[in-house]
């Protein structure tokens, strides 16, 4: 009993220490109007931080602009990344060599890689605007209206490989008979695919999509490396406002509000995913 | 016959695209950080006589200074990690230690949104005046790598079988000792996978560093970032400044890629 609880008890003195007591103190700076540049004791304002939190419409723009976001870099995530794993499977030849090259962006660090496309897609000096021209197509990358797309295709250029790396762990872990016995009656490939894989690789799927989607809200390197939130407030991410909210402007106060009310939004999904996994399992 | 053929042709094809679209940007940076300032205005130059200007002027712009204090965060957050994480870890696995709010509460740790701590870490490291330090980056560090090597170990140690360390308590080991000398090297390659993708998490983050420590005591992601100021003059040294950052973890990220999805799944799934 002692040998256990004091095996323990560090991790859970520490966790306490660097996430609990935070997260307490985060909760007490979104009822005060405490900001960066005052002096003396924050003021007490109750609830106000998060009615206007709820009432900044700013505020839902960005939300809105991350949903859109999350929405099409996992969306082309589950597609490439479902593709990729598929033809990685049956790969035989150079096989751990083609995966440790195919999984690799997902370790560089991602105000790298905003930085590096930032480079390779600007229009005066990038390689691809470059080779676009020659064939005669005049594309902005980060123009009005293309700007959050080409934020997406950044975000699945990264993490398409974390969408392989599970699939493929769930393509591999699944048992063979179903998948023989359907060949045997004679089912296609497609038929194979959609009646016998894919349902038995959905639970791998659905922890796949809730993590990267997680991830996904969390969007800030990229902003931050390429179009600052513009044009106009086009690509301004949730996370971006709350960082501009805090540490440009000082109210931390308020800055604290918003990311709670983020908070609320990602503990929600995950209690809907579960409760749809537990269903599922009943079922 | 013909149409398994179809499929495996598509099948190749999509690799080698994909293989394509991996390797362009990087290959791209690279040749990048080999230009002159001339040279990079022409993005389609392939062949030319590579230029060192860029790497000598970022070697003495103290970006190696910014990843040396990267490597200090990355080893000690990681390092009290495995540590406190694996005792820890060792305890929930095998007496089910804390019982399943232990559990929920590691897990829930890493979905919190950065926002969230990152405004407490700030002001109490202000108040405590050590802004602009290493020491709140570590703390902060730690709110995101100890929960994830915790969970990736629970997961290795569960795959430990029983009978190994009732041997070792047969044969008159503490309890303790069995765990050291016992159940630990079992878990070593598990361990080594773990402290390898905590550290790439922690070399990896931008955003709270970026707002604990923007200035003298800068972390490399942070560093790197401040070369987007975008003058032509810069763009080969912020290759440059990428390379660095780049590299290692890639290189590193080579050795952990069999162990990651058993960790990922907290040893649900094997590989």
């Amino acid at each position: 009993m002692t040998f256990k609880l004091g095996m323990l008890a560090p991790l859970i003195a520490l966790l306490v220490l660097i996430v609990g007591f935070p997260l307490a103190y985060a909760l007490y700076l979104s009822v005060t109007d405490y900001k960066l540049t005052d002096r003396g004791t924050p003021g007490f304002v109750g609830i106000d931080n998060f009615l206007s939190t709820l009432t900044n419409v700013d505020f839902w723009e960005a939300f809105g602009t991350t949903v859109l976001y999350v929405v099409m870099a996992v969306g082309a995530e589950v597609v490439l990344g479902l593709a990729i794993a598929l033809a990685l499977q049956k790969q035989k030849w150079a096989k751990d060599l083609t995966r440790s090259m195919l999984l690799a962006p997902m370790f560089i660090t991602p105000i790298a890689v905003g930085l590096t496309f930032r480079f390779l897609l600007n229009d005066q000096i990038g390689a691809i605007p470059a080779m676009l021209r020659g064939i005669g197509i005049s594309y902005d990358f980060f123009g009005p209206g293309r700007a959050l797309m080409t934020l997406a295709a950044i975000d699945a250029w990264q993490w398409t490989p974390f969408m392989v790396l599970l699939l493929l762990a769930g393509l591999e872990s699944i048992p063979k008979q179903p998948l023989e016995a359907a060949r045997v009656d004679g089912g296609s490939a497609w038929y194979v695919f959609r009646r016998v894989t894919f349902p038995l690789l959905s639970p791998v799927l659905v922890i796949a999509v809730l993590l990267r989607a997680l991830d996904a809200l969390k969007v800030f390197e990229y902003v931050f490396a390429t179009t600052r939130g513009g044009p106009g407030t086009e690509t301004q991410t949730i996370q971006y406002f709350t960082y501009q909210t805090g540490i440009q402007f000082f109210r931390l106060g308020e800055a604290s509000s918003m990311a709670f009310v983020l908070l609320a939004i990602v503990l929600t999904l995950i209690i809907l995913t579960f409760r749809r996994i537990e269903r599922g399992r009943a079922a | 016959m013909r149409k398994p053929k179809l499929l495996s042709v598509l099948r190749i094809t999509l690799l080698w695209v994909a293989a394509i679209f991996v390797i362009v940007p990087l290959a791209w940076i690279t040749l990048a950080s080999f230009k002159t300032p001339q040279e990079l205005n022409d993005p389609g130059l392939v062949l030319f006589t590579p230029n060192f200007d860029s790497w000598a002027s970022v070697l003495s712009s103290g970006i190696l200074d910014a990843a040396y204090r990267s490597l200090v965060v990355g080893l000690v957050t990681v390092g009290i990690s495995i540590v406190v994480g694996g005792m820890g870890a060792y305890a929930i696995s095998k007496y089910k230690a804390g019982g399943s709010v232990t559990r929920f509460g590691i897990l829930a740790a890493q979905v919190l949104p950065p926002a969230v701590l990152v405004f407490p870490f700030l002001t109490m490291a202000y108040a405590l005046r050590l802004n602009d330090t290493l020491v709140p980056v570590i703390f902060a560090h730690l709110s995101f790598v100890l929960p994830v090597v915790t969970w990736f170990l629970i997961g290795f140690f569960d795959a430990v079988p029983p009978a190994l360390e009732e041997q070792a308590r047969v044969d008159g080991f503490s309890r303790f000792r069995a765990f050291v000398l016992v159940v630990l090297p079992q878990v070593l390659p598990g361990i080594g996978a773990a402290a390898i993708f905590g550290f790439t998490l922690s070399w990896n983050d931008m955003f709270y560093g970026l707002i604990l420590a923007p200035g003298n005591a800068a972390i490399l992601p942070v560093a790197i970032s401040g070369f987007n100021t975008f003058r032509g003059v810069q763009l080969g040294a912020m290759s440059a400044a990428i390379l660095i950052a780049v590299v290692p973890v890639v290189i590193a990220s080579f050795f952990i890629q069999r162990k990651l999805v058993q960790g990922i799944s907290g040893g649900a799934v094997k590989s």
